[in-house]
């Protein structure tokens, strides 16, 4: 009997033992789970947090950009508007300088051109190109450049004159186009002023 | 400048490389303005290398493909070139000249201004000292950006030199000012996808309208590439010292500019200096660099960032090297952190701000900053020379203080340095991390901090 | 009779005009029409070669160059001190007047203010006889310095006829004259000097009395003497302007020239926001005082940078011959190198090494051989110095490059400026087993005489810890701190404090900034002493692990920021507190 209480005890306390474990490992399973979803209810807060924050983020920035965007795209709108504006008046003084009265003021203007362009280029021994129309007032204002000659081909412009040397090196063109050309950015800004743009 | 000019010359001597000879010349400047047409009637753009005895030797922008000695024109233009310049450049796209890229008309400009620009009188300078906060802990740190300086990136081939270059062009900011701010961005000599990169980046945080955008990408000229940073500084200067705003400069990659410098030293036969490169390379890009600053008595500033990438990651390179010499510091981006996938890669040991000590501290960031920044410096070249030592002779070679050096090194690259590409943090969260790598460190090795900010910041864990 | 000539080539800052068969070599040529300052640099035949101080962007062959029959000069007169110039002596607050925020080309305006009183003092009377350098008198330029009125050195030995009386005048008035044999000359308060030609002296002496900087490792370890010469190489981010700026602040010069050429230009705009705010330690008074500065920054014009050096060295010696100590900074001489390079390929000479022109070497002497202590010309007896020092910037910081090469050969203080110890943010970062001075017996006797005996034997001992230092660490890149036994673990710990306590200095920090010559030595001993005594206490059986754990060692690292120069019994302190734990140590030990 002691043996077998003695032995029953010992069984007892391994049971109880082994109670005590398997209680245990259950409570910290338990609790692990609990912690498991705990975090992961956690992280799924974090993680919906992420996702609302990243949307907000993307958010701002397509705001940003479209906002950004169509002032910007009204911007080039308004400076495609001014271009076009721009080019008609354009085209009108141009249409207005090729129909000018070729006689009184005109062949100074053609005198100072051509003293203008020779001057530049540092001889009077060229060849002289114009157009049909400027023909004759040129022909009679290159008395005063001495070596200088009309050539027969015309050119192809508004007024005024483009000169050569004789050697065929040099080349100076003096046309109205060409004037009107160099001076385009600042007539530009005239014209832009007037419809109020600009600085 | 104007000259008097304007004659179209026909007798071509010599085309060489870029360069096109001019023979019997006798009206043209040095430094003036040629447009070249081919026989096609295609029009090109060049200016005056050396003029005299007759020739003048024409350096064209946009490469000599195509020429031919007789058929081709050259006229003098009688000015240097020119960038127009007004309100409207800002939220619109150019070539590497300076011509519109988008589309739209030319700008209507305010005035014309030589792209060369003039030298700042040293005596006219404000010296730089506004903080710019860029929301990246290592840059506001360490190394601080001020308003004016000019601070380059040296990277390499690869590397996201880009991303970090447009995270500060999209997080730079002035603490507590509302003054108007620009970005003009240069392309000089990239792929379209990396230009494209920062134009999208930049559409993106809606700065599109503020910024300026001058691109030569990888497929367009190659001498093109001598103007577009000096057009793309004509603008910023304008931006700034006209209109008064506060322009960034971002030019990427400085190195394909040198090489187009390069090319044309060599068509010219003349004597080279380092690898080739030109003997004044340096005085070259000081012409460009140098536009960086703020004068007195104008509200403006012109901000560079320069981007260059290092020849086989060779920061000895003439390239680097003569820019570090001009630059007022430079940040290295290291290939060694860019493998460990470290972003921003920075190797901060060989990076510097030379400007930083005077905008840092009491009134703009903090009083404390200068002392923990060079503590922080200090333990993590410590902690570089550990980890060599490790290398070799295990840890067991190490002594204890050894090893808290190698955990704070550790914990700078992981918590300090690195960050993500939309992640702003501000100076105090910054300098709160620079505290918290600095309190791993026993109090004996603390020998740059006067123990009144010891007190005060130090937090033993 | 001038020359009058006319342009036939344009290329960068070098022009080629021909009729110019008058023109001397290194004269001032004025060049187009917008009036372009050059000089004549080489002369065939008729055709001038000339180098253009200005832009020559928009100059056109044809235009006119106009010969001024004298060479590049400098004006010499009070109103210099606290001005900024360009490489050619024009004052850059002027031209900011006149051209605006930008430099504008083709301007003049004369180097000082012509309408400014000064009052001077006459010191010699009617027919006294005089000769160049001889002083007529002085006038106060600033609150630091007394401005001697000289004879101009070509002057020949002639009778004063007359002398104006103490007064207030402007540098225009003629304040003597002189005459023989009925040819009379005026003397004003200023004259003219050519750049290129070094001004006169009596004799020179040998450089034996240190010029102290304040800044420990030149002073302490690679000292340079009044009148000497010395050279700072290094790669770009070695903390080269920030070393030139503190020589140039705290250094006990009377008067300080500041060439910035081919540098930054906010470099020059930081002495000139910096320096009216420092106060000179020895003087109280404001440093720009004493301060001339002549920039060239690298985006102005290339061959401006080139004169540059001789305009600042010419005020250099005109101050010297006052019987002035002045220091001279130079940065940088690679800047200057390459502008001769740059000319010398236009010119289209024979290049040496790395396209450099062959007369590189020569010309680094002649520069440097500028420098020297001497016995002014002229009496009453003055005794002044020059003091040279040139950065040099190599490219990719390799020494072996032709300008850090020539140039160590016309040297005797080198300071090696080294990448990696900037990287580890050890400033200076002057390499202490790379650099060297050659004043160091020379000056020891002025600290010996002035500060202690025991100066050069100390030094001499915290070098040498420094050296095995350097051995040991080979040994420790091999096997770790571990496999060293004590003794060699403390050489290494010292080194350690050394570097952190005595040769690290924070140009930044208030105190720190300069250091007093007695500061400099004490805390050089408290460190030879710190080693001296922990060697005893490990050999009486303490462990270096005792020695680490001394709080002592926090209070010797950071003496050189807590402890003011009026605070030395503060390191007096140290030093017993530094003893006492020692005594605690190896008490302990023996207990055991």
């Amino acid at each position: 009997m002691a043996l077998n209480s003695s032995l029953q005890q010992a069984i007892d306390k391994i049971v109880e033992k082994t109670e005590k474990e398997i209680l245990l490992d259950l409570k910290n399973s338990v609790s692990d789970s609990k912690q498991t979803l705990d975090d992961s209810l956690s992280k799924l807060e974090q993680e919906y947090d992420k996702i609302i924050l990243d949307g907000k983020k993307e958010a701002d920035k397509v705001e940003k950009k479209i906002i950004g965007s169509s002032e910007l795209d009204v911007r080039n709108k308004q400076l495609l508007l001014l271009e076009e504006g721009v080019t008609k008046v354009f085209s009108k003084a141009l249409d207005q300088i090729a129909n000018t009265d070729r006689s009184g003021d005109y062949s100074n203007l053609i005198n100072t051109l051509l003293d203008e362009a020779t001057k530049i280029l540092g001889t009077t021994k060229v060849i002289v190109f114009t157009n049909t129309k400027d023909k004759d007032v040129v022909q009679s204002a290159l008395s005063k450049f001495s070596g200088s000659e009309l050539s027969s081909d015309t050119i192809d412009c508004l007024g005024g004159i483009l000169i050569k040397s004789k050697d065929g090196t040099m080349t100076f063109d003096n046309t109205i186009d060409a004037r009107i050309e160099r001076l385009k950015p600042l007539i530009r800004k005239e014209i832009a002023s007037t419809f109020g743009v600009g600085n | 400048m104007t000259v008097e000019g304007g004659v179209q010359y026909s007798k071509i001597a010599e085309i060489k490389g870029p360069l096109v000879v001019v023979d019997d010349v006798d009206n043209a400047a040095f430094d003036e303005l040629v447009e070249i047409e081919t026989s096609e009637g295609e029009k090109r753009l060049g200016k005056v290398l050396e003029v005299g005895n007759g020739k003048a030797i024409v350096q064209v922008f946009e490469g000599t493909t195509g020429l031919s000695i007789s058929g081709t024109k050259a006229k003098f233009v009688g000015k240097v070139m020119e960038m127009p310049v007004s309100k409207e450049v800002l939220g619109r796209v150019f070539d590497g000249l300076g011509r519109p890229k988008d589309g739209l008309p030319d700008p209507i400009a305010d005035k014309f201004v030589d792209i060369n620009g003039e030298p700042m009188n040293p005596e006219q300078r404000e010296y730089p000292k506004d903080f710019i906060q860029t929301g990246i802990s290592v840059i506001d740190g360490l190394m601080t950006l001020v308003r004016g300086q000019k601070l380059p990136i040296f990277s390499g081939s690869g590397m996201s030199h880009n991303l970090l270059a447009a995270q500060i062009a999209r997080q730079a900011s002035v603490v507590g000012t509302q003054d108007d701010f620009a970005v003009v961005f240069a392309a000089i000599g990239v792929q379209y996808s990396e230009a494209e990169y920062f134009r999208r980046s930049l559409e993106e945080s809606g700065a599109l309208k503020r910024s300026v955008l001058f691109l030569n990408t990888a497929d367009n000229p190659a001498i093109e590439r001598i103007i577009t940073p000096r057009v793309a500084l004509t603008v910023a200067e304008y931006l700034a010292f006209d209109l008064g705003m506060h322009v960034l400069v971002i030019m990427t990659d400085m190195t394909n500019y040198c090489e187009a410098l390069r090319e044309i030293s060599a068509a010219r036969e003349e004597v080279p200096g380092r690898k080739g490169y030109p003997g004044y390379l340096y005085t070259d890009l000081s012409t460009i660099y140098e536009r960086a600053g703020k004068l007195q008595g104008r509200k403006g500033s012109v901000t560079q960032i320069p981007i260059l990438s290092m020849p086989s990651d060779d920061i000895t390179h003439p390239i680097p090297d003569l820019t570090g010499y001009i630059t007022e510091g430079q940040i290295v981006i290291s290939r060694d952190l860019f493998r460990q996938g470290i972003y921003p890669p920075i190797n901060i040991l060989m990076s510097l701000s030379r400007l930083m000590k005077d905008g840092i501290g009491e009134g703009s960031t903090r009083e404390d900053h200068s002392e923990v920044a060079n503590q922080v410096y200090d333990a993590y070249s410590r902690a570089q020379e550990v980890r060599a030592l490790a290398g070799i002779v295990g840890k067991a070679g190490l002594t204890e203080i050894d090893l808290k050096y190698m955990d704070v090194g550790d914990l700078f690259e992981k918590e300090f340095l690195s960050q993500a590409i939309d992640e702003n943090r501000t100076i105090e969260e910054t300098l709160g991390i620079l505290w918290k790598i600095v309190s791993k460190l026993p109090k004996n090795e603390i020998t740059k901090i006067k123990d009144k900010y010891i007190e005060q910041y130090y937090k033993e864990e | 009779m001038a020359a009058k000539g006319r342009i036939v080539w344009v290329s960068g800052p070098a022009v080629r005009a021909d009729g110019m068969s008058d023109a001397k070599m290194y004269e001032t040529v004025t060049v187009g029409n917008a009036k372009l300052v050059g000089e004549v640099i080489r002369l065939t035949g008729d055709v001038a070669f000339i180098q253009v101080y200005e832009s020559t962007s928009g100059l056109k062959p044809g235009e006119p160059v106009i010969g001024t029959g004298n060479p590049l000069s400098v004006l010499l007169g009070p109103g210099i001190i606290g001005q900024i110039y360009d490489g050619i002596q024009r004052p850059l607050r002027e031209l900011s007047k006149i051209s605006g925020s930008f430099i504008g080309r083709g301007i003049t305006t004369t180097p000082v203010d012509m309408t400014k009183k000064y009052h001077f003092v006459p010191t010699v009377s009617v027919d006294d006889e005089v000769v160049g350098g001889d002083v007529l008198g002085t006038v106060k330029e600033t609150e630091l310095i007394d401005h001697s009125i000289m004879v101009p050195p070509d002057h020949p030995s002639r009778k004063i006829t007359n002398i104006v009386s103490e007064g207030d005048y402007n540098i225009e008035t003629e304040i003597a004259t002189t005459e023989k044999d009925g040819q009379t000359i005026s003397l004003k308060m200023y004259h003219r000097w050519p750049v290129r030609k070094p001004r006169p002296f009596k004799s020179r002496y040998d450089p034996v009395v240190p010029l102290i900087t304040g800044q420990r490792v030149i002073d302490t370890f690679f000292p340079i003497a009044k009148g000497g010469t010395g050279s700072i190489p290094g790669a770009f981010g070695t903390g080269k302007t920030v070393t030139l700026h503190q020589i140039a602040k705290w250094a006990d010069a009377q008067v300080v020239v500041y060439i910035g050429c081919g540098e930054r230009g906010n470099e020059m705009t930081e002495v000139l926001v910096d320096f009216p705010k420092l106060k000179d330690p020895r003087t109280g008074k404001p440093l720009m005082d004493r301060t001339v500065l002549v920039a060239n920054t690298s985006n102005m014009p290339v061959a401006a940078r080139e004169a540059s050096i001789y305009t600042g060295v010419t005020i250099a010696e005109y101050y010297r011959d006052m019987g002035k100590d002045v220091v001279l900074v130079a940065d940088s001489t690679s800047r200057w190198a390459e502008a001769l390079r740059e000319m010398s390929g236009r010119l289209e000479e024979m290049p040496a090494e790395e396209g450099y022109p062959s007369y590189l070497a020569s010309r680094l002497a002649e520069f440097y051989e500028r420098a020297g202590r001497v016995r002014a010309a002229g009496s009453p007896d003055r005794d002044g110095s020059v003091t040279l020092i040139g950065a040099v910037s190599p490219s990719g910081g390799d020494f072996t490059e032709p300008v850090t090469t020539h140039t160590m050969r016309f040297i005797k203080t080198f300071w090696a400026l080294d990448a990696k110890l900037a990287y580890s943010r050890h400033y200076p970062a002057i390499n202490w087993m790379n650099s060297y001075s050659g004043y160091l017996t020379d000056t020891a006797i002025w600290w010996s005489k002035n500060v202690s005996k025991d100066w050069l034997r100390l030094r001499g001992e915290a070098y040498g810890i420094l050296q095995r230092e350097d051995t040991l660490k080979e040994i420790v890149r091999l096997l770790g701190p571990e496999a060293l036994p004590d003794e060699e673990k403390l050489i290494l710990e010292v080194a350690r404090m050394i570097k952190i306590g005595l040769l690290q200095q924070n140009s930044f920090d208030d105190v720190d900034t300069f250091c007093s010559p007695e500061k400099q030595f004490k805390l050089m001993k408290l460190l030879v002493d710190f080693y001296n005594k922990g060697q005893q206490a490990i050999r009486e059986g303490a462990t270096l692990a005792d020695i680490r754990a001394m709080p002592i060692i926090g209070s010797i690292l950071k003496a050189r920021m807590d402890v003011k120069d009026d605070e030395m019994s503060k390191l007096d302190q140290i030093d017993n507190d530094m003893q006492e734990q020692f005594k605690k140590i190896t008490g302990v030990k023996v207990i055991n």
